[in-house]
């Protein structure tokens, strides 16, 4: 009797050890040289004399979620990158290899630390394209700038970010702030009251909170209420909703929660104007949603590659990589991965290439990208800020326009 | 009466999931904290036979009521087999080693932790995963005094009401039940009556997974299910039969359906809102642990059953 429970056990152990191992292998990062190991960039320091010479790497870094709730913002964002990576090597005129390495925060702050670590420790990670999220890009901010690793996010929105004094971070998108206010004011045009709902999240919260204060600006009168992110019954809410009486909702949050929050409002029966801001305008919430997400509305600093002109040479190149359109922030992602690589690029021409340069490279940029120039202020925010809406119709979220230009 | 409904839908969710607590609790004197993820294995397994029967179409109007009773069974059938497998790997060893109750509480965290992240390895970790449309859930069924009744929530509460029926006529009346009683109330003088206790407890085990793999399924219908659904659920079913009596299969009921009911009545009062939702069943749990720690029909499965 004995020994089989010891040789149930001794199984049990050696399969837990074998899965242990395989899941370090998966999440550990191949430590600093990818591959290269000749490459003088592994040289620590961050201060990497590659003089110019072939065979040097130099990687860009991506943060952002690839895995959980949010990952699809995050797979939108990473092809656009690595589209962009795999272009600047094939064009032959680098002078240097360029390599993407992705770190997975889930778009969660617990787990941003972490993930910023990997990009830290690798010494030849001279940017990083991300965070995507505003909760994430809160816990790092200050490390990466402490490191003088240059950020440009695509979508990280909250406005509390670009006034924190942190050096490295940059956005290549409005913030809440400007969203929310213009949001609101087309909203306040549209109805007398409102509820707002956010997700209790950084970006929900802010971007609520933002609507809240514009729209009672205007006379709007507004009821506020936060329910959890991991809220899964959406029922009792948009019934409160619905029964309230209230002529439109606008909600703060991600796209997973707002398709069952759509859902929930659909069958209870709110018949009144449905918004919601950037993180939520995804694929995810128009097959969440289903019929129930016909007639939402969408505000979003962002451009939709499918219909901008601009834009189709990129959604070509995405489509034959990735064998699927691109979606919400993948435009964003490749012009900020591609000004990084105009960055580092430019340094490599006239010899070495450091962390602190880039950093200075980036703040001096102006970038003719797909969505807009690439021009930062003082603080990291882009100095040309459109904001689009967006509404679904039949199940596909189609560009209405500016929202200024919207009555 | 506008939220009662929504109220009930939650409450017999929580209930069913209840009864696995307290059932294993009557007959082991301990909590099975993996009892989250029996439920949460429950609502995958289903999912991936109920889409490969459904499939890609329309599903025909007869055939909607035998896809539900087959994701029922398959939930019910993987809660069972995992329910278990749990005893066997989790408990067994423990038990025939005479363990203290705190090594198996450890082993039960452990196991819920494993089987959370393993469906998360093999299926995904998305949070939002949905049962395919087979039939229009939200076709209000009837109105009672100005509340719609949705065709989910009856089917939710009355699927739920006959499991739960079905439970208290096996244990108050059947030699099993009466099995089951004997070990809860006394576990050594019911084995010197003849009863094997090992066959009674992994047979107790199996019947509070299959209440729980059912209640994933009816879960993932209502709502959406993903790999770390269990956790909230599971604690909020622990409450519930804390608050019922645990060990109480009654209590656990009454227990379920109240908390579900306060969830959903007292956030939507005003000044309060919705993100008090969690707050306020935590908040019940202490003052019934406070004022009645035996719950509200007392502790014991041998007695009250």
């Amino acid at each position: 009797m004995r020994s089989s429970y010891l040789a149930k056990f001794a199984a049990f152990g050696v399969a837990g050890a074998l899965a242990l191992t395989a899941c370090s292998n998966s999440t550990t990062p191949a430590p600093t040289t990818g591959g290269n190991a000749a490459a003088p960039t592994s040289s620590t320091g961050g201060a990497t004399p590659a003089g110019g010479g072939s065979g040097a790497t130099y990687k860009i870094g991506f943060q952002g979620p690839l895995s959980g709730d949010n990952q699809q913002l995050g797979i939108n964002e990473v092809n656009a990158v690595e589209l962009a990576v795999e272009q600047a090597n094939a064009a032959g005129d680098l002078g240097f290899t360029l390599e993407l390495v992705k770190s997975d925060d889930v778009g969660l702050p617990d787990k941003a630390p972490a993930a910023a670590q990997t990009l830290l420790q690798d010494t030849a990670v001279m940017g990083v394209v991300g965070p995507s999220f505003s909760g994430a890009t809160k816990a790092v901010g200050a490390t990466y700038s402490e490191a003088q690793l240059a950020l440009i996010s695509p979508s990280a929105t909250n406005a509390t970010l670009t006034t924190s004094g942190w050096t490295a971070f940059h956005r290549i998108v409005p913030p809440d702030s400007v969203e929310g206010q213009q949001a609101a004011d087309w909203l306040s045009t549209k109805a007398k009251t409102v509820y707002v709902v956010d997700d209790l999240s950084d970006y929900g919260k802010g971007v609520g909170d933002d609507v809240q204060k514009e729209l009672e600006s205007k006379g709007v009168t507004v009821t506020r209420e936060g329910v959890d992110a991991k809220t899964t019954d959406y029922s009792a809410i948009a019934q409160t909703v619905a029964s309230s009486g209230v002529e439109a909702l606008f909600y703060g949050g991600y796209d997973a929660q707002a398709s069952l929050f759509a859902q929930a409002l659909k069958s209870a029966g709110f018949a009144g104007i449905t918004v919601t801001g950037n993180g939520g305008k995804s694929s995810v919430f128009t097959e969440g949603a289903g019929d129930a997400g016909d007639g939402w509305y969408f505000s979003c600093g962002c451009l939709d590659a499918t219909v901008a002109p601009a834009a189709a040479e990129f959604e070509k190149a995405y489509q034959a990589k990735f064998n699927t359109p691109s979606s919400t922030y993948s435009p964003e992602a490749y012009d900020a991965a591609n000004a990084m690589i105009s960055v580092i690029k430019d340094l490599a021409s006239k010899g070495e290439v450091t962390r602190a340069d880039v950093l200075a490279g980036v703040k001096a940029l102006d970038y003719k990208g797909i969505t807009t120039t690439i021009k930062f202020t003082e603080t990291g925010e882009v100095e040309q800020q459109v904001i689009n809406l967006y509404q679904q119709e039949d199940g596909v979220i189609k560009l209405l326009g500016p929202i200024a230009d919207q009555k | 009466m506008l939220y009662l409904f929504s109220g009930l839908t939650r409450g017999s969710m929580y209930a069913l999931i209840a009864l696995g607590y307290t059932l294993v609790y009557g007959v082991l004197q301990l909590i099975n904290f993996a009892h989250s993820e029996v439920f949460m294995s429950g609502a995958f397994a289903s999912f991936i036979v109920v889409s490969a029967v459904v499939g890609e179409g329309q599903t025909p109007g007869w055939a909607v009521p035998l896809i539900f009773v087959l994701g029922l069974v398959t939930g019910g059938l993987t809660g069972a087999c995992i329910a278990w497998g749990l005893e066997r790997v989790a408990y067994r060893p423990l038990r025939r080693r005479g363990a203290p109750k705190l090594a198996f509480l450890i082993s039960a965290i452990g196991m819920s932790f494993l089987l959370s992240a393993l469906a998360g390895k093999l299926f995904n970790r998305f949070t939002n995963n949905q049962f395919p449309d087979y039939f229009n859930k939200d076709s209000v069924v009837f109105t009672v005094f100005g509340a719609q009744v949705r065709l989910i929530q009856l089917i939710i509460i009355v699927s739920a009401l006959l499991m739960m029926l079905f439970l208290d006529r096996l244990v108050s009346g059947t030699k099993l039940g009466r099995s089951i009683r004997g070990v809860a109330e006394d576990a050594p003088t019911a084995a010197l009556m003849g009863i094997n206790i090992d066959k009674t407890i992994s047979k107790t085990f199996v019947i509070g997974g299959a209440l729980g793999g059912a209640a994933g399924f009816l879960f993932g219908t209502a709502f959406v299910f993903s790999n770390i659904m269990g956790f909230l659920p599971g604690v909020k079913a622990f409450a519930a039969a804390v608050l019922g009596g645990i060990g109480n299969i009654r209590g656990a009921m009454i227990g379920g359906l109240l908390l579900g009911i306060i969830e959903v009545l007292i956030p939507a009062l005003p000044f309060i809102g919705t993100k008090w939702t969690d707050v306020v069943a935590f908040v019940v749990l202490v003052l019934v642990l406070v004022f009645r720690p035996t719950g509200i029909l007392g502790e014991k499965l041998g007695r009250a059953a």
